[in-house]
C-alpha cells in the first residue's frame, strides 16, 4: 500500500477546486453559478468524502504499524537557502486529518440546510472548503514554514467566516478582533520559527528536535539554552492565540458572530485544535525544556478555570458553548504540559465530536427559534427567551443532552474516558493543578447543564413576552442562580408563583436595556415582527442526520481509548495508533482497574454533583418545589445569606463582564495604539510636514519681500545703492580715520 | 554585443516617439486615443517579453543586450544601455503596470490626448532609467520622469492638486540636485579623463571620505523617491490628489526607482560606504515600518492611508538592501515587484470606489458591500495580499527579508533580535490599519442619504484590471522562483564584492 502514501499530497488539495471555481464563478458569471448552487454543495461534500477515504486509509495503515512517511519537493532554491514543501504522514497527522474530514463532512451536510435561505450560500461553501483545505494542509505539513503558511490561511478563513454576515457591525468588529488577536499569535510563531532557524539552520522537525536537544544537553552554555527557551515560548504564543488560551482568548467568544456551522467546525473542532496540534507536533522540542512544559501547563490550568467561570452567566447559548470550548482546550493544553500526550489527543478527539454535536444542536435550536423571535443573534441565541423546547424539538433535545452529558464527563460517553485520564495524570503531576481541574470538572457539569436546562426545560418563555406585552416586552431578567422572570410578573398566575422563588435567589437581576438594543441596527429584525408561527419546529432531516451521526461518534469514539485486557499486552487502539511499531513498555499503561474505578467514581461524582446543583437552581418549576425546603434550610440564616449574595453577585459580574479582560484590553491596548497613532500623526503632520511647509512659506515671504523691494523702479535701486555706499563710506571713515 | 539589433534602444524610444504622434491623430472622440495608447502599450509589452524570451540568457549574470553609441565625446557621454537580471523584473513590471494604468484611465476625458502622451512619456523614461548603463544617462532618464508626473498631477488631480504637485516637484527636484552632484563627482574623479560607464566605475575605488559623500548624495535622491523617512511627506499628498491611474504609476513603478537605484548604484558602485551605512539603513527601515504603519492608522483619508501603507512596505525593501545577504537582497527585489503589483491595485480600487461613493473620508463611508460585492471581493483580496498573507507575493518577500536579517553576518545577536522583533511588531500593525479600513468602508450597514443612491459595481474593465494584477500576485506567492530565478545570479555577483575585497 505504498502508493497510498505517494498520493497523500492530494488530501489538502481535494477541497480546493470547489473554492476556486465558486470564486471565479461568482465573480464572472454570478447568475449561472447561483442557479446550480446545490450542485456545488454536493461537489464539496463529495470531494471532502474522498479526502476522508484517503485519510481513513492512511489511519488504518498507521494503526497497523506502518512507519512515518515524508515526501518533499523543493519550493525555492537559493544558494544558501532552500525551502522544501512536502507532507508528513504520521499518527498525529492521520488522527487530525480524519477528525477534520469527518466533522467537516457533517458540517457541510448540515449547512446545506442551515444556510439554504441565505444569500451567501455559495460564498459560505467556498470559504468552508477553503478552510478545510488549509486545515488539512496544516496537519500534513512537514516543516515549520509550511505550518506557518497554512496557519495564516486558516486564520484568514476564520476572519472571512466570522465576518460572513458583514452587514452586522458586531460581526465586523468581531472578525477584525479575531484576525488581529491571531496575528499576535502569528507574530510569536514567526519569531519562534526564525529564532529556531537561527539556532539550528533547519525547519524540519526531526533536525530541529535533535539539534535543540543537543544544544540544551551537551552545551552548558547558558545563553544559547536561554535563547532556545525564548524561541520555544514564542512558538507557544502562536498556539495560545489559535487555541484561545488565557491571555489571547478574547477573540473566541466574539467569533460566535459567524454562522453556527462555522462555530461547530472551526471554532470548536478543527481550527482551535491547530494550536494543540502545534504543541503536540513540537512536543519533543518542548519536553526537553522543563520551563516551557511548566509554562504550558500553567497556561492550561488558568484557561481551564477562567473558561469555566466565564461560562457561568452567559445568556447567549453559543457564547457559553464557546467558553466551554475554551475551558476544554485548556484541559488539553494542561495534559500536553503535563506530558501525557496520549490523553491530550484523546480528549482532543472526543471533545471535537462532542462539541461539534453541541454546536450543531444549538444551531438547530437557533434555527427553530428564529421564526419566532426574529433573526438577530441577541434574540435567537438568547437563552432567556428559550425554555421548554424539549416538547417541540425532541430529536435535537436528545442529541443535545447526550452532548452535554459527554462534556460533563458522564460514562459511557466519549469525553468521560479522556477527561478521566487527564484528571488522573494531573494528580500525578501536581495536586494543586489536579484540585483545580477537578473543581472545574464540577463547574463544567454545572454550566453545561445550566445551558441544557435553560434551553429545554420549563416553559417556552417567548410567550410570556407575548402575554405580558406592554411596550417593554423584552424586560426580562435572568440571574446566575435563579429563574428568569419577566418584570411584569404579577399578571401571570404561574409567574407569581415563580416570583417567590425569585426572592430567594435573584437579587441581582439583569435588565436588558431596551433602548440600547434598538439603537443597534440589525439587517433583518424588528420588534413588531409579525410572528408567523407560535411554536418552534424541529429542523429538517438534512440537519438532523449530521446530529445523529455525531451522536454515534460521541457514543462510541471513547472506545478507541479504553484499555482492553487481552492477555499480556493490553493496549488500546489509540496507543497503538500513536506509538507505531515500537515495543510499548508494558508498565506505562498497565491498567490497574481498581485505581481506575476509584478515580472514575470520584470524577463522576463531582460531575454529578455539578449536575445536581444545576438542576436544583435551574430545573423546572415543579421539581424545584420539591427541593424548596431543602434549599430554604440551606440558604436561610441572616448574615450568612448576605455574604452568599455578595459572592453570587461577584461571580455573576465577573462572568457576565467576561472577567473584565476585554475591558482591560480595550483600555490598555486599543487606547494605547490610538494614542500612539495620534502621536505619530501629529508628529508627521506638524513636525516633518511642518518643516517643509514652513520652508515653503518662508521662501514665499522672502520672495514677496524681494519682489516688493525689487519692484523695477530705478529710483529705489539708486536709493539703495547710495544708502549702502554711504554706510560703507561711514564705516570706512570710522575705522581708518 | 553592439553589433546586434538595438533592441533596448527601440524599447526605450518606442513609446515616446509613437506616442508623440498622438497629437497628429484626427480628433474623433476619446475612443481613438484610448485604443491607440493601449495598442502602443501592448506592442511595447509584447516586444519586451519577446526580447527577454529570445535574446536574454537567464543564467548569465553579466550585462546583456548591450548597446553603446557615442553621444558627446568630450566628457565620455555615451548612449549606453544594457540589462541584467536585476533590471528585467522592474522593466516587465513597468510594462505591465503602465498598460493596465492606461486601461484604468479610460474615464479621463478632459484633454485626453495630452494625458495619454504623458503616460507614454513616463513609460519611456522608466524603461530608460531601468536599463541605462551610463551614469549621466541614468540621471537624464530620472529627470525625464518628473515632468510628466508633475503635469499629470497638476492637471488631472483633485482639489489640492497644485499644492501637491508643487510639493512633489520641489521634493524630487531637490533630491535630484544631490543626485547630479554625486553623478558629476563620481564621473570626474577619475585620474585623467571623466568616466561615466557603470562597468568602469564599479572597479574604481575612492577615498573613504569621498565615497561617503557620494553615497550620501545618491542616498538623498533615492530617499526622496523610495521614500525613506523623514523625506516621505510628498507621497501621501501626491497620492491623495492624483488620479488613480497616475497613482498606479507612482506607487507601482516610480517608488521602485528609488530602491532600484539604491541597489544599482549605491550597492554596486560604492560597496565600502554601503557596508558602513547599512546598519543605519536597517535602523531607518525598521523605524519606517512602525512609524508609517501607525501613521497610516490615524489617516482618515482612504488614499492617504494606502499611501502610508506603501511607505511602511518600502521599509522592508530598505532593510533587505541593508542586510547585505543574498536572501535579504532577493527579498528586497521581490518586495519591489510585489509591492508594485499590490500597491497599484490598491490605489486603483481605492480610486474607483472613491469615485463611486463620492467620499474620501473613511469615517463617513460604510456599508457599501451590498451594492458593490465585486469591488468588496477584490479589495479584500488585495488587502490580504498587502498584509502578507501566505500564498501571495508579499509574504514571500517579507519572509525573505526576515531571513536576510537573521542570517546576516554583519550584525551582532542583540541588534538582530531587536530589529526582527520590531519588524514583527509591524506585522501586527499592518492588519490593524488594513482591516479597519475594510471594516469602515464595506462592513456594517448604512442608509445613504443621497437621493439616487445607486452604486454600480465594478464593470468588466475594472474587474479585468484587478484580476490581471491579482494573477501575478498569486503566482509569485505560490512559486516565487519565477522572479527569484531572474535576479539570483546577479545578486550573487553583487554580493561577491562584499566578501572578496
Amino acid at each position: 500500500m505504498e502508493h497510498t502514501y505517494q498520493y497523500a499530497w492530494i488530501i489538502p488539495f481535494l477541497p480546493l477546486p470547489v473554492t476556486m471555481s465558486i470564486g471565479l464563478g461568482l465573480l464572472l458569471i454570478p447568475t449561472a453559478t447561483k442557479n446550480i448552487r446545490r450542485i456545488w454543495a454536493f461537489t464539496s461534500v463529495l470531494l471532502l468524502s474522498i479526502a476522508m477515504g484517503f485519510s481513513a486509509n492512511l489511519s488504518i495503515q498507521q494503526i497497523n504499524g506502518s512507519s512515518i512517511h515524508q515526501y518533499l519537493w523543493s519550493w525555492t532554491i537559493n544558494n544558501d537557502f532552500s525551502l522544501e514543501f512536502g507532507y508528513l504522514i504520521d499518527p498525529l497527522s492521520s488522527i487530525m486529518s480524519i477528525l477534520i474530514t469527518t466533522v467537516g463532512i457533517m458540517v457541510l451536510i448540515y449547512s446545506d440546510n442551515y444556510m439554504s435561505h441565505d444569500q451567501g450560500y455559495l460564498r459560505f461553501f467556498a470559504y468552508m472548503s477553503f478552510s478545510n483545505a488549509s486545515m488539512l494542509g496544516l496537519v500534513t505539513s512537514s516543516n515549520l514554514i509550511q505550518i506557518y503558511i497554512f496557519w495564516e490561511l486558516v486564520g484568514m478563513c476564520s476572519y472571512l467566516l466570522i465576518g460572513f454576515w458583514f452587514t452586522r457591525p458586531t460581526a465586523a468588529s468581531a472578525c477584525q478582533k479575531a484576525f488581529v488577536t491571531n496575528r499576535v499569535g502569528d507574530f510569536g510563531l514567526l519569531l519562534g520559527i526564525l529564532g529556531l532557524y537561527w539556532i539550528t539552520g533547519s525547519f524540519e522537525f526531526r533536525d530541529l528536535f535533535e539539534i535543540t536537544n543537543n544544544l540544551i544537553h551537551n552545551n552548558n552554555n547558558g545563553f544559547s539554552s536561554l535563547f532556545a527557551t525564548l524561541c520555544a515560548s514564542l512558538l507557544f504564543v502562536g498556539a495560545v492565540a489559535k487555541s484561545a488560551q488565557f491571555p489571547l482568548h478574547v477573540w473566541l467568544p466574539d467569533a460566535m458572530e459567524g454562522p453556527t456551522p462555522i462555530s461547530a467546525l472551526i471554532h470548536a473542532a478543527t481550527m482551535v485544535a491547530a494550536g494543540i496540534f502545534l504543541v503536540a507536533r513540537l512536543l519533543p522540542l518542548f519536553i526537553s525544556i522543563p520551563y516551557i512544559m511548566n509554562f504550558i501547563s500553567l497556561i492550561g490550568i488558568i484557561t481551564v478555570l477562567l473558561g469555566a467561570t466565564l461560562a457561568l452567566a452567559q445568556r447567549d447559548i453559543k457564547r457559553s458553548l464557546a467558553y466551554s470550548t475554551m475551558s476544554q482546550l485548556g484541559y488539553i493544553m494542561l495534559a500536553l504540559g503535563i506530558g501525557s500526550y496520549r490523553a491530550a489527543l484523546f480528549h482532543l478527539i472526543t471533545h471535537a465530536y462532542s462539541k461539534a454535536l453541541l454546536f450543531l444542536g444549538s444551531g438547530s435550536i437557533i434555527h427553530s427559534m428564529e421564526p419566532i423571535v426574529g433573526y438577530s443573534p441577541d434574540k435567537s441565541q438568547n437563552m432567556v427567551l428559550m425554555g421548554g423546547l424539549r416538547r417541540y424539538v425532541p430529536i435535537t433535545r436528545t442529541t443535545f443532552l447526550l452532548g452535554t452529558l459527554s462534556i460533563c464527563g458522564i460514562p459511557p460517553l466519549a469525553c468521560f474516558w479522556s477527561k478521566d485520564e487527564i484528571l488522573n495524570d494531573s494528580w500525578l503531576y501536581s495536586p494543586i493543578f489536579a484540585i483545580i481541574a477537578c473543581f472545574t470538572a464540577g463547574l463544567t457539569a454545572f454550566y453545561m447543564f445550566r445551558v441544557y436546562l435553560l434551553t429545554f426545560d420549563g416553559h417556552l418563555r417567548v410567550h410570556f413576552q407575548n402575554y405580558s406585552s406592554t411596550k417593554n416586552s423584552s424586560f426580562y431578567s435572568i440571574s446566575l442562580w435563579g429563574k428568569e422572570v419577566p418584570k411584569a410578573v404579577n399578571r401571570n398566575l404561574l409567574l407569581s408563583k415563580m416570583n417567590n422563588t425569585v426572592f430567594f435567589f435573584s437579587k441581582d437581576t439583569y435588565k436588558i436595556d431596551n433602548n440600547l438594543k434598538k439603537k443597534v441596527r440589525y439587517f433583518n429584525t424588528s420588534f413588531d415582527k409579525k410572528y408567523t408561527s407560535i411554536y418552534p419546529h424541529e429542523s429538517d432531516n438534512t440537519m438532523l442526520f449530521p446530529l445523529l451521526v455525531l451522536v454515534l461518534f460521541t457514543l462510541f469514539v471513547g472506545s478507541i481509548g479504553i484499555h482492553s485486557d487481552q492477555g499480556v499486552i493490553d493496549f488500546d487502539i489509540l496507543s497503538k495508533w500513536l506509538i507505531p511499531s515500537t515495543n510499548l513498555p508494558n508498565s506505562s499503561y498497565s491498567v490497574d482497574w481498581y485505581e481506575f474505578f476509584t478515580n472514575a467514581i470520584f470524577s463522576v461524582s463531582i460531575a454529578i454533583f455539578g449536575l445536581f446543583i444545576a438542576y436544583i437552581l435551574y430545573g423546572s418549576v415543579y421539581s424545584f418545589f420539591q427541593n424548596l425546603d431543602f434549599i430554604n434550610s440551606f440558604v436561610k440564616g441572616g448574615p450568612k445569606r448576605i455574604f452568599l449574595d455578595q459572592i453570587k453577585k461577584g461571580i455573576y459580574n465577573w462572568s457576565y463582564n467576561r472577567g473584565y479582560i476585554d475591558f482591560f484590553y480595550t483600555r490598555v491596548f486599543t487606547t494605547g495604539i490610538r494614542g500612539l497613532t495620534e502621536l505619530t500623526q501629529f508628529f508627521d503632520r506638524n513636525l516633518i510636514d511642518g518643516i517643509i511647509n514652513g520652508v515653503g512659506v518662508a521662501s514665499f515671504f522672502m520672495g514677496e519681500g524681494i519682489k516688493s523691494i525689487g519692484g523695477g523702479r530705478i529710483s529705489s535701486y539708486l536709493f539703495l545703492y547710495l544708502f549702502y555706499a554711504s554706510i560703507f563710506l561711514f564705516i570706512f571713515n570710522l575705522i581708518f580715520l | 554585443m553592439t553589433s546586434h539589433f538595438p533592441w533596448l534602444t527601440i524599447l526605450v524610444v518606442l513609446p515616446i516617439f509613437i506616442g508623440s504622434s498622438i497629437f497628429f491623430l484626427p480628433h474623433r472622440g476619446n475612443k481613438t486615443f484610448r485604443w491607440y495608447t493601449i495598442c502602443i502599450c501592448l506592442l511595447e509589452l509584447l516586444l519586451t517579453t519577446y526580447v527577454f524570451c529570445y535574446h536574454f540568457q537567464l543564467d548569465d549574470p553579466l550585462i546583456q543586450l548591450e548597446e553603446d553609441f557615442k553621444w558627446i565625446d568630450i566628457f565620455d557621454f555615451h548612449w549606453r544601455l544594457g540589462i541584467d537580471g536585476l533590471s528585467v523584473g522592474p522593466i516587465l513590471l513597468t510594462g505591465f503596470i503602465t498598460t493596465l494604468a492606461t486601461l484604468a484611465a479610460w474615464p479621463v476625458t478632459r484633454n485626453s490626448r495630452l494625458f495619454y502622451f504623458l503616460m507614454l512619456a513616463m513609460y519611456s523614461g522608466q524603461i530608460g532609467s531601468f536599463s541605462s548603463r551610463d551614469l549621466l544617462l541614468f540621471f537624464m532618464m530620472w529627470e525625464l520622469e518628473l515632468i510628466p508626473v508633475y503635469l499629470l498631477l497638476s492637471m488631472w488631480g483633485g482639489k489640492k492638486r497644485l499644492y501637491s504637485a508643487t510639493k512633489f516637484i520641489l521634493y524630487t527636484a531637490g533630491g535630484s540636485i544631490f543626485l547630479l552632484i554625486a553623478v558629476l563627482g563620481m564621473g570626474l574623479y577619475g585620474p585623467n579623463e571623466p568616466t561615466l560607464n557603470f562597468e568602469k566605475l564599479a572597479n574604481q575605488s575612492y577615498p573613504v571620505a569621498l565615497e561617503i559623500i557620494l553615497y550620501f548624495g545618491f542616498l538623498i535622491a533615492y530617499a526622496v523617491k523610495s521614500p525613506i523617512i523623514p523625506l516621505h511627506t510628498w507621497l501621501p499628498d501626491t497620492h491623495g490628489e492624483a488620479h488613480y491611474s497616475t497613482c498606479m504609476l507612482l506607487a507601482g513603478i516610480l517608488l521602485k526607482m528609488g530602491a532600484y537605484g539604491l541597489i544599482r548604484i549605491n550597492m554596486e558602485l560604492l560597496p565600502h560606504a554601503h557596508s558602513i551605512f547599512s546598519p543605519w539603513l536597517v535602523i531607518v527601515g525598521t523605524i519606517q515600518i512602525i512609524y508609517a504603519a501607525s501613521t497610516s492608522l490615524g489617516q482618515r483619508n482612504l488614499k492617504k492611508r494606502i499611501a502610508y501603507s506603501s511607505v511602511s512596505h518600502m521599509g522592508f525593501t530598505i532593510i533587505g538592501i541593508g542586510s547585505i545577504t543574498g536572501m535579504g537582497l532577493n527579498g528586497a527585489i521581490l518586495q519591489i515587484l510585489s509591492h508594485g503589483f499590490i500597491g497599484a491595485a490598491l490605489f486603483f480600487l481605492a480610486g474607483t470606489s472613491c469615485d463611486r461613493i463620492r467620499l474620501v473620508y473613511l469615517d463617513k463611508m460604510g456599508g457599501v458591500s451590498i451594492p458593490m460585492p465585486k469591488l468588496f471581493t477584490m479589495f479584500s483580496s488585495f488587502s490580504m495580499a498587502s498584509l502578507a498573507l501566505p500564498g501571495m507575493s508579499g509574504f514571500v518577500a517579507e519572509l525573505l527579508v526576515f531571513f536576510g536579517i537573521i542570517t546576516s553576518q554583519k550584525y551582532l545577536l542583540m541588534p538582530k533580535i531587536l530589529i526582527t522583533f520590531v519588524m514583527a511588531i509591524g506585522m501586527i500593525l499592518t492588519p490593524i490599519y488594513l482591516l479597519s479600513m475594510l471594516r469602515q468602508m464595506f462592513y456594517g450597514y448604512k442608509l445613504f442619504n443621497v437621493p439616487n443612491s445607486h452604486f454600480a459595481d465594478s464593470g468588466p474593465r475594472e474587474l479585468f484590471v484587478s484580476i490581471c494584477i491579482f494573477l501575478p500576485v498569486i503566482g509569485i506567492g505560490i512559486y516565487p522562483d519565477f522572479v527569484l530565478s531572474l535576479s539570483i545570479d546577479r545578486v550573487q555577483a553583487i554580493l561577491f564584492n562584499y566578501f572578496h575585497r
